[in-house]
């Protein structure tokens, strides 16, 4: 039996962001994730938005902890040493109808302390971003929207809080939960672990995780949305988010220049749908409204399309779910159900608030030696002539570029493999190689090699992205 | 800073016939520069026959074609250098390179790109589905294969045939593996004649023409595809444990990336536009190669 104060069920962002929150206190932390990895579920794909808040409506819990974390989003991204780019964000609209969907959320933005938010022109929108299409009639500006790549920042609250002193269980699935003597005792297929207080992240899964305690009111009904990304040299791509809003009120579109440079299109939405899978009239409706509201982007400068899937809180009588679902099914458990948008903004608020409900209820001390500061990978791109030739210097690794499109060199890839990649997805979620123009269709054998040789296996045995997507001598075990 | 009169990037076909050619016309200062740890570039990989009958009049396999020209470059004075990334090229005619010593400077008065093609990957077509793996660029394929001995997969599906496509389905049959058919989207297939009668015809590989792949599905490893007809919109579901494309080459030239058209900087071989022979792309370079000394000149 492994006893720990906190166990947290879940390695996506919110269950990263609660061990790191968690270690705030003088609690020990065990964080559970059924897979190999951190962020493989409803984390690894977003529209990494870091949202202003004028969404829904003021006064709750979702819209005052959405203002508060994007204000505090500069200083959680250095501490986490992340990169984050505070671009802004154009709603815009074209006619009545979406005029008046962009007051109500401008009055709403205001009402909630929206920094700096203005209703723009359709004149003043397109000298703001030229790319727009030329109709618009209104847009309501948001300085304070940013974006941030959704692993990096997962990834990197995770290793804060292992370096905090949280203990991670990878592969490690939960298959039971039972209260015993005020703890919990969690049943895993590896240890059993015993528990005064459990935090349940389990995504798409929160809500069957509860309910092998005990079913929740609300059910999660995922959807999935289709995604394009364009390469960074796509042109007419625009500088700020763009959100449209259709002069019909039917669904819109969001345009996102990332973080690395290219640019997100996106989503479609399909109702029930749970595998990452992309189809193709969702593919069309995504090119066919980016073509409303950027009429002279790049399109053909696609690089790849991917589906997400959001965890949709629906009460069992089929009425939906506004807010944020913090349930707390008995003393010393809560759960996060269906915690989608704005889920990547609220990450960290959302960890402070249940680990602080987590130590009022065990009554823990803080935790003095608690550092909230980590340190990335030392990223080769970007770096003056001067940095680089003395990071070369230093650590030879540095001279050798591994994935050309996205420059990203030997040492960024063994560093990712040190700090726990163990698939191709791993380290690209921690380095960004295979991101770019090309896939990986470079440089993927050299990550394998390297995984191999890390991990003292194999290369046959590598994965994608998880046990069943071995990248190499493929089928041999179907004869 | 080190300066050279004439800096090559890409030390495959067009940048060795560049070279050769460019030091044959005088160029005594000359420096060619590949990422790789030989020269050849794609080359080596390429282990069939059918390069060389214009440029040596015999019909030789990729490895032994880019031996021919590294030997001629040797008889030269061409400065090569292995394991160095470019970089970047400024306006300023200095490219900054990368290598496992250090990071330099070279200043240059002519720059030719010989960097050759990237191929266009699955991720840039209308296919929806799921993105497991088990997906191949065909050069990719032919690299794991050829260099490194390795299996990918038992049954294989190619989407595209062109050269490399109709080449890849002949190789995946040699090594042994059901190659299911070759998916071409028009009525004909895209490379030439000859490997369509070598690859395809003499190995019974079966081609379906105006025909495509619509979705990949399988979570983890592809398990198959859903093959649309083009005319009929008929559908139909393909099992497969492999999918290579070969759906198209595109010039690598993101070193020339916001440089204009200066009157310095030269593209050659499949860098400046896809060749569907070797030979060709060699022909091209060694014009340019020449040409920069004649202009010199002037």
């Amino acid at each position: 039996m492994e006893t720990y104060d906190v166990v947290v069920i879940g390695g996506g962002l919110l269950g990263c962001f609660a061990a790191r929150n968690l270690r705030r206190w003088d609690l020990s932390v065990a964080l559970l994730e059924a897979r190999e990895d951190v962020c493989t579920g409803v984390s690894r794909a977003n529209t990494a938005i870091v949202y202003p808040g004028y969404d829904h409506k003021p006064g709750t819990l979702k819209t005052e902890m959405t203002v508060r974390a994007n204000a505090r989003f500069d200083t959680l991204c250095r501490e986490l040493d992340v990169p984050f780019k505070r671009c802004g964000s154009l709603m815009v609209g074209f006619g009545a109808q979406a005029e008046a969907v962009l007051r109500r959320k401008y009055e709403n933005g205001l009402a909630a302390g929206v920094p700096g938010l203005r209703l723009l022109s359709g004149a003043e929108a397109l000298a703001l971003e030229p790319a727009l299409a030329p109709g618009v009639t209104l847009a309501l500006y948001a300085p304070s929207a940013g974006t941030v790549n959704p692993w990096a920042l997962g990834v990197a609250a995770f290793e804060n809080a292992v370096d905090n002193g949280a203990q991670p269980w990878l592969n490690t699935a939960v298959r039971g939960i039972r209260a015993e003597g005020g703890s919990y005792v969690v049943g895993t297929d590896r240890e059993t672990f015993s528990c005064r207080a459990l935090i349940n992240c389990a995504g798409l899964s929160a809500d069957r995780v509860q309910a092998l305690f005990r079913a929740p009111d609300v059910r999660i009904v995922p959807s999935a949305g289709d995604y394009l990304v364009l390469d960074q040299t796509a042109a007419n791509a625009p500088g700020h988010i763009i959100q449209y809003e259709p002069e019909d009120g039917g669904k819109g579109l969001t345009a996102v220049p990332t973080v690395e440079g290219s640019l997100l299109l996106g989503p479609s939405e399909r109702e029930n749908e749970t595998d990452f899978a992309t189809t193709l009239p969702g593919l069309d409706f995504v090119r066919e409204r980016a073509g409303r509201v950027l009429p002279r982007l790049a399109l053909e400068e696609t690089i790849r399309s991917f589906a997400a899937v959001r965890p949709n809180p629906q009460r069992f009588d089929g009425g939906s779910v506004g807010g944020f679902v913090i349930d707390n099914p008995a003393p010393g458990f809560w759960s996060l159900i269906g915690i989608k948008t704005p889920g990547l903004t609220c990450a960290d608020e959302l960890g402070r608030h249940v680990a602080e409900h987590a130590a009022a209820y065990l009554q823990a001390e803080r935790n003095m030696a608690f550092s909230p500061q980590r340190t990335g990978i030392k990223k080769a791109h970007g770096m003056s002539c001067e940095q680089r030739r003395a990071a070369i210097a230093d650590d030879p690794d540095y001279g050798e570029v591994l994935c050309r499109c996205e420059d990203i060199t030997r040492a960024e890839v063994l560093q990712a493999i040190r700090r726990g990649a163990v698939t191709v997805d791993g380290i690209k979620r921690r380095t960004g190689a295979t991101m770019g123009r090309c896939q990986g269709s470079r440089c993927q054998q050299r990550l394998v090699q390297l995984l191999a040789q890390e991990g003292n296996i194999p290369a046959c045995a590598v994965t994608k992205d998880g046990r069943g997507s071995e990248i190499l001598g493929g089928g041999h075990e179907t004869v | 800073m080190k300066r050279c009169e004439l800096l090559i990037v890409g030390a495959g076909v067009a940048g060795m016939a560049a070279a050769v050619a460019a030091w044959d016309s005088g160029c005594r200062n000359l420096v060619l520069a590949d990422r790789a740890d030989r020269s050849g570039g794609i080359l080596p990989q390429c282990i069939h026959e059918g390069f060389g009958l214009s440029a040596f009049g015999a019909e030789l396999t990729g490895p032994d074609y880019a031996d021919r020209w590294a030997a001629a470059l040797k008889r030269t004075g061409v400065q090569l250098l292995l394991n160095t990334e470019v970089l970047s090229v400024t306006e300023t005619k200095t490219a900054i390179l990368s290598s496992r010593e250090g990071l330099g400077e070279l200043g240059f008065e002519r720059l030719i790109l010989a960097t050759g093609c990237r191929e266009r990957a699955v991720g840039s077509l209308p296919i929806a589905g799921t993105r497991p793996a088990g997906i191949f660029t065909a050069g990719q394929a032919q690299a794991l294969i050829n260099l490194r001995h390795q299996s990918l997969g038992r049954n294989i599906l190619i989407l595209g045939s062109g050269d490399l496509g109709m080449i890849m389905a002949r190789r995946f049959t040699l090594e042994g593996k059901r190659v299911i058919a070759v998916v071409e989207q028009n009525d004909h297939y895209g490379g030439m004649a000859r490997n369509h009668h070598r690859c395809i015809e003499q190995y019974h590989i079966p081609m379906l023409y105006r025909s495509t792949v619509s979705e990949i599905h399988g979570v983890g490893r592809i398990c198959g595809v859903t093959l649309t007809q083009l005319d009929s919109g008929r559908r139909e579901y393909i099992s497969c444990d492999t999918l290579i494309t070969a759906v198209g080459l595109i010039p690598e030239r993101e070193l020339a990336r916001g440089l204009g058209d200066p009157d310095w900087l030269y593209l050659a071989g499949n860098c400046h536009r896809i060749h569907q022979v070797a030979d060709s792309a060699a022909a091209e370079a060694e014009a340019i190669g020449k040409r920069i000394m004649q202009e010199g000149q002037r």
